[in-house]
C-alpha cells in the first residue's frame, strides 16, 4: 500500500510536509466540527478560538462546517468518530441539553458519547418587544398576557430553539399562555419583531443589543443572574419578580468517548489558555459573549442540570418538534 | 391503445399521478390542523391531491389529443451517466478523491461513441485530478479525503 | 451635501491601494471559483472566509463583496456555458443564454450578461448610497401576509417561464412545490418526506436539484444525439453584441435593473425572485414572445440585470439593519462579527468607513468584473468548443466535487444522481425544469409565510387583502393569470367554433 500512496502523492503533486515536532500529540491537523453553516454563533466560537489554539498546539486547526437536523447530523459523526484528539466539536446548547429532551431519537447521546472539554462561552437572552407594544416592564407584560390569553405574538427562531423553549419556562413560571411564532433562524424573526409583525421574544443579547440602542427594539428584562453592563438600568428576571428563567445560551466544546488522558490534558489546557486570552476574551465580549472556559468537570455537572431542566419544561409543556 | 402507451403525455401524467400518490400517501399521517394553525399535513395533502389530478388530466389528454411518441430510451448514457455519479460517492469514502475521480471520468466518458483509451485523454485525466486536489482540497479546504479508508488514512 | 462628502470618504478608503488590490483579488477568486459548475456565491464565500480573516475589517468585507459578485457572474457564465446555473437565480439565464450558445452566440450573450450586470450594479450602487435608509424601513413593512402575496406572484409569474404545454408547467410547478417541502417544517418541527434520513431533514439543496435536473441530465440528453450532434456548436459568430443587439437589450437592461433594485431589498427571499420576475416581464412585453426559450437575447439581458442589481440591493437590509437577506448575507453578517463588529442600525454611523467605503467599493468591483469578463469571454467561448466527449466528463466531475461541499457530504452526490435520472425522464416526457425549480424555491417560503400570517392575524383570512401592499400583489397575480390563460381559452374557443362550424 505504501507504494500505491507514494505513486498517488506524486500524481497529486503534493507534498507532505508536517513540521518536525516532538512526538506526541498533535502530529497532523485537527478538524473541528461545527454542525451549523459557517458565520453562526457555533461556528464564530470555533473559530476565534480556534485561531488562537493553534499557537499553542503547532498544528492548523481547520473548521469543517456539518450543518443539518438541528446540529444532531454533525454531532452524531463526531460521536462515532475516532476518539484521537483529531476530531472535536464545537455545538450549542441546543445540541447538547435541548435535542435531547425534545428528541426520541439521536443519533448521539452527549452525556455518554461524548468527553466533554469546556463550555467556551455563554450570553444571556433578553426579552424584547416591538417598541409600540403595550407593555413597558415584565409586570406589565404578565398582566397583559393574563387579560389577553392566547393572544400576544412571540416570535421565535425555530420551532425548539432555546429561545422557544425560554419562552415556553416563561410561561409556565408566570401562568401564562402566548401565540408561538417560529421563524427559519433568528434574523427573520427579529426582523418581523423590528417590524411590528410578531410582538414579543426572547433572543441572545448579542443579536438585538445593537437594535435596543437605536430604539427599535424596547427591553424588558436580561435572563442571566446580574444585570449587563451594557444595559445597566435593565432588570434581571428574578428583579422583574420571575423567578427560575435564568437562561443562557451557551457554546461547548467536547470530543468523541474515550480520549486518551494526555491528550485530553494538552487540549484542555490549550483550550483554557486560548480563551482567556485578553484578544480572545475582547474579541467575544464585542458581540456579547462572555467566556466561562469551565473544567470538564463543571460541564458534565452543568449539562446534567441543563437536560434536566429542559426535559422539564418540554414535557409540562406538551413541546413536540418531531413525530 | 398500443399507441396512447407510446405518447409522452400519456407517460407525463402517469408520472405525477405515482409521484402526487405516493406524497400523499407518505404524508397521510400528518397532522392536518386548523385554519389558525395549519398543521404539517395541510399543504402536502392539498399539493398532492392538485398533482394526481393533472396527472389524469395529462393522461385524458393522450387518449383525444394527436402527441409526439417518447421515442428510444438511451439506456447506456443513462445507466453510465447516473451510475458514474453514485459510485464517485460511494469510491470517495473508501479509496479516496483521486481514484473516485479518475473511476468517474472514465466510466462517464465510456458513455461516448467516442470513448477510446489514447495518451492526450489520460495526461488530460491526471491534470484534471491534480488540478481538483490542488484546488479543491489544498486551496479551498473541502474535507475530500485524497486517499480514502482502504489505505489506512 | 452629505451624500457628497460620505461618498467622498468612500471613495478615499476604496481607492487606497490595498482596498483596491482586495477587491480585485476578491473579483478574481470569486469569478474563477463561480465559473466551476457547482460552486455558486454561498458555497464559494463560505469556502473563502477564513481567507479574510486577516484583513483589517474593511479589507475583508470589500473582498468578501468582490467574491460575491464575482461568483454571481461566475454563476451566469455557466449557466449560459453548459446550462449548469449554480444559484437560484440563474436558472432563468440558462434558458435562453444557453440556446444562444447552442446558436453559436455564447460570446454575444456572456458580453450582454457583463455590459446588464456592469449597468445594473452601477444604478443599485447610487441608490444604495442616496436612499438606503428609506428603503430599509419600506423592507420592514414586508410581513407575513405581504411575503405570502409576493410568492403567488412569483409562481404564476413562473407559469410563464414553460414555452410548451401549459398543463406541464402546471404540473412541474406543483412537483416542485412538493419537492420543497422535503425536509423539517419550520412551523411545527416535524420532518416531512425524509424517509427517516437525517440528511434530509433540512430539504434537498437548491444546487443539487439544479445540477441533477439541468446538469446530468443535459449530459445523458446530448449523448443520446451523439452521432446527429456531434458538432456541440454552431461557428461562433462573433464575440460582442452588434449594434442590432444593443438597440435591443437596452430596454430590457433598464427594467431589469429597475425590477431587481426593488426587489432585492425585501429580507423574505426577495432577491431571487428579482431574476425571474425580470424574465417573465420581457417575455410579456415582447411582441415575439415565442422566440423566449430559443435564444432570445432579451431574456438574458433582463434577468442578469435584475440579477445583478438584486444582488447590490440585498446589501441594503444588511448594512442598514443587520438582517441578512439571504444566505451570503448571513455570511457577510458572519464575517462582520468575526471582525468584531457588531452588524446593525449603528454600522451607519459608527462605522462610516466601512459603510460608505464597501458601498464605493461595490460600484468599483463591477468595474473589475467587466474589466475581467470581457476579455475572457473569447477563451470561455474556446473552451466550450473542446469536443463534447472530452469536456462533459470534466462538467461532472466538477458538479460532482461542488455538491459534495455543500454540506460535506457523499449524500448529496447520490441525490444529485437520482435527480439527473429524474431530469432525463423529464426531458423525454417534455416536461420543462425551469418551472419545477422556482415551485422547489418559492414552495416552502409561501407555506411558511402562509401558516404565520394565519397564525399572527389568529385565523383571519383578510388580512391578504386587507393590506394594502398585499392585496396590490394578489391583483397583479390574478391580472397576470388571466393573460397567461386568456390566448389558451381563446383558442380553445376557436377550435370549438371551427368544429361546429
Amino acid at each position: 500500500m505504501t507504494a500505491l500512496k507514494l505513486l498517488s502523492a506524486a500524481i497529486l503533486g503534493v507534498a507532505i510536509s508536517a513540521p518536525a515536532l516532538a512526538a506526541g500529540y498533535p502530529e497532523k491537523p485537527v478538524t473541528v466540527v461545527v454542525p451549523f453553516p459557517a458565520g453562526g454563533a457555533s461556528d464564530t466560537t470555533a473559530r476565534v478560538t480556534t485561531q488562537k489554539m493553534q499557537e499553542s498546539l503547532g498544528q492548523p486547526i481547520v473548521v469543517e462546517n456539518k450543518p443539518g437536523a438541528n446540529g444532531s447530523l454533525g454531532a452524531g459523526q463526531v460521536a462515532k468518530a475516532k476518539p484521537d484528539g483529531y476530531t472535536l466539536i464545537v455545538g450549542s446548547i441546543g445540541v447538547y441539553a435541548i435535542n435531547p429532551a425534545l428528541y426520541k431519537s439521536l443519533p448521539y447521546d452527549p452525556t455518554k458519547d461524548f468527553d466533554l472539554l469546556t463550555v467556551a462561552v455563554r450570553t444571556p437572552n433578553v426579552l424584547v418587544a416591538n417598541p409600540s407594544f403595550p407593555a413597558n416592564n415584565v409586570q406589565e407584560l404578565v398582566a397583559y398576557l393574563k387579560k389577553n390569553p392566547e393572544k400576544v405574538t412571540f416570535a421565535s427562531s425555530g420551532a425548539g430553539s432555546s429561545d422557544h423553549l425560554t419562552a415556553a419556562l416563561f410561561w409556565q413560571k408566570t401562568g401564562t399562555t402566548g401565540v408561538h411564532v417560529p421563524y427559519k433562524g433568528g434574523a427573520p424573526a427579529i426582523t418581523d419583531l423590528i417590524g411590528g409583525h410578531a410582538e414579543v421574544s426572547f433572543q441572545n443579547l448579542g443579536a438585538v443589543s445593537n437594535h435596543i440602542k437605536a430604539g427599535k427594539l424596547k427591553l424588558l428584562a436580561i435572563t442571566s443572574d446580574k444585570r449587563n453592563s451594557a444595559f445597566p438600568d435593565t432588570p434581571t428576571m428574578k428583579e422583574a419578580g420571575v423567578e427560575g428563567v435564568e437562561v443562557y445560551s451557551w457554546q461547548a466544546v467536547a470530543a468523541p468517548k474515550g480520549l486518551p488522558a494526555d491528550v485530553k490534558g494538552k487540549l484542555e489546557q490549550s483550550l483554557t489558555a486560548a480563551l482567556n486570552s485578553p484578544d480572545v476574551k475582547g474579541k467575544f465580549s464585542d458581540i456579547g459573549f462572555e467566556v466561562v472556559a469551565s473544567t470538564s468537570g463543571q460541564f458534565s455537572e452543568f449539562l446534567g442540570q441543563e437536560i434536566n431542566r429542559w426535559k422539564n419544561v418540554v414535557e409540562t409543556g406538551k413541546i413536540t418538534a418531531d413525530q | 391503445m398500443s399507441y396512447v402507451l407510446q405518447k409522452k403525455d400519456f407517460w407525463a401524467g402517469a408520472l405525477y399521478i405515482a409521484l402526487g400518490a405516493a406524497a400523499f400517501w407518505i404524508g397521510r399521517d400528518y397532522p392536518m390542523g386548523s385554519s389558525v394553525r395549519m398543521g404539517a399535513g395541510y399543504f402536502p395533502a392539498v399539493l398532492s391531491v392538485a398533482l394526481v389530478l393533472i396527472g389524469f388530466a395529462s393522461v385524458a389528454r393522450s387518449f383525444f389529443q394527436e402527441g409526439e411518441a417518447v421515442g428510444a430510451i438511451a439506456w447506456k448514457p443513462l445507466l453510465l451517466i447516473v451510475g458514474a455519479t453514485a459510485l464517485f460517492g460511494v469510491l470517495l469514502q473508501t479509496l479516496g478523491l483521486a481514484v473516485a475521480l479518475i473511476v468517474l471520468v472514465l466510466v462517464s466518458a465510456a458513455a461516448s461513441q467516442h470513448f477510446r483509451i489514447e495518451l492526450k485523454a489520460s495526461i488530460g485525466l491526471v491534470l484534471l485530478v491534480a488540478f481538483c486536489a490542488l484546488v479543491f482540497v489544498k486551496g479551498l479546504g473541502v474535507p475530500l479525503p485524497l486517499l480514502g479508508s482502504w489505505f489506512g488514512e | 451635501m452629505e451624500t457628497l462628502s460620505n461618498l467622498w470618504l468612500g471613495l478615499e478608503t476604496a481607492l487606497s491601494f490595498w482596498n483596491l488590490v482586495y477587491c480585485m483579488i476578491g473579483v478574481f477568486l470569486g469569478t474563477a471559483i463561480g465559473v466551476l459548475p457547482g460552486l455558486g456565491p454561498v458555497a464559494t464565500i463560505a469556502m473563502l472566509l477564513p481567507v479574510t480573516f486577516g484583513l483589517p475589517p474593511v479589507s475583508a468585507l470589500i473582498m468578501l463583496a468582490g467574491i460575491y459578485y464575482g461568483a454571481q457572474y461566475g454563476g451566469s457564465t455557466t449557466a449560459i456555458l453548459v446550462n449548469l446555473p449554480g444559484e437560484s437565480s440563474s436558472v432563468v439565464t440558462a434558458l435562453d443564454g444557453y440556446q444562444m450558445a447552442r446558436q453559436g452566440k455564447a460570446g454575444t450573450a456572456l458580453a450582454t450578461a457583463a455590459i446588464g450586470s456592469f449597468f445594473a450594479g452601477t444604478v443599485a450602487t447610487i441608490l444604495l448610497a442616496i436612499f438606503a435608509p428609506p428603503l430599509a424601513d419600506l423592507a420592514l413593512r414586508f410581513g407575513p401576509a405581504e411575503y405570502f402575496s409576493l410568492m403567488v406572484l412569483g409562481l404564476v409569474a413562473s407559469i410563464v417561464l414553460a414555452h410548451g404545454s401549459l398543463l406541464h408547467a402546471f404540473g412541474m410547478i406543483i412537483l416542485g412545490l412538493l419537492l420543497g417541502l422535503i425536509g423539517t417544517d419550520v412551523n411545527s418541527g416535524t420532518t416531512r418526506f425524509t424517509f427517516g434520513l437525517p440528511q434530509m431533514a433540512d430539504g434537498i439543496g437548491f444546487v443539487v436539484v439544479a445540477m441533477g435536473v439541468f446538469g446530468i441530465g443535459e449530459i445523458i440528453g446530448n449523448l443520446e444525439n451523439e452521432s446527429t450532434r456531434t458538432v456541440m456548436l454552431k461557428s461562433v459568430t462573433g464575440l460582442m453584441p452588434t449594434r442590432d443587439d444593443l438597440k435591443r437589450i437596452a430596454a430590457p437592461i433598464l427594467r431589469g435593473t429597475a425590477l431587481g433594485s426593488m426587489l432585492g431589498i425585501l429580507p423574505g427571499g426577495g432577491a431571487m425572485l428579482a431574476s425571474f420576475a425580470a424574465y417573465t416581464l420581457e417575455k410579456k412585453v415582447s411582441k415575439t414572445p415565442e422566440r423566449f426559450g430559443k435564444g432570445a437575447i432579451e431574456g438574458v439581458a433582463g434577468p442578469e440585470s435584475a440579477n445583478n442589481a438584486g444582488a447590490q440591493t440585498s446589501f441594503i437590509p444588511m448594512l442598514t439593519l443587520g438582517i441578512p437577506s439571504n444566505p451570503v448575507m448571513a455570511l457577510m453578517i458572519g464575517a462582520m462579527i468575526m471582525q468584531g463588529i457588531q452588524p446593525g442600525p449603528s454600522v451607519m454611523t459608527e462605522q462610516p468607513v466601512l459603510f460608505w467605503g464597501l458601498i464605493v467599493s461595490m460600484w468599483i468591483g463591477n468595474l473589475f468584473l467587466l474589466v475581467l469578463n470581457l476579455p475572457l469571454i473569447g477563451l470561455w467561448v474556446r473552451m466550450i468548443s473542446v469536443p463534447y466527449h472530452f469536456l462533459y466528463p470534466a462538467i461532472l466531475v466538477f458538479c460532482a466535487i461542488g455538491v459534495f461541499s455543500l454540506n460535506n457530504a457523499t449524500f448529496d452526490v447520490y441525490l444529485m444522481a437520482i435527480f439527473g435520472f429524474l431530469g432525463y425522464v423529464f426531458r423525454k416526457l417534455d416536461c420543462e425544469p425551469a418551472p419545477m425549480l422556482l415551485g422547489f424555491i418559492l414552495g416552502p417560503m409561501m407555506e411558511e409565510h402562509l401558516r404565520r400570517a394565519m397564525l399572527i392575524s389568529k385565523g383571519d383570512a383578510t388580512v391578504f387583502l386587507s393590506r394594502p401592499i398585499s392585496a396590490t400583489m394578489l391583483i397583479l397575480a390574478l391580472v397576470l393569470l388571466a393573460t397567461v390563460l386568456a390566448p389558451v381559452v381563446r383558442r380553445k374557443r376557436e377550435e370549438a367554433f371551427q368544429e361546429e362550424g
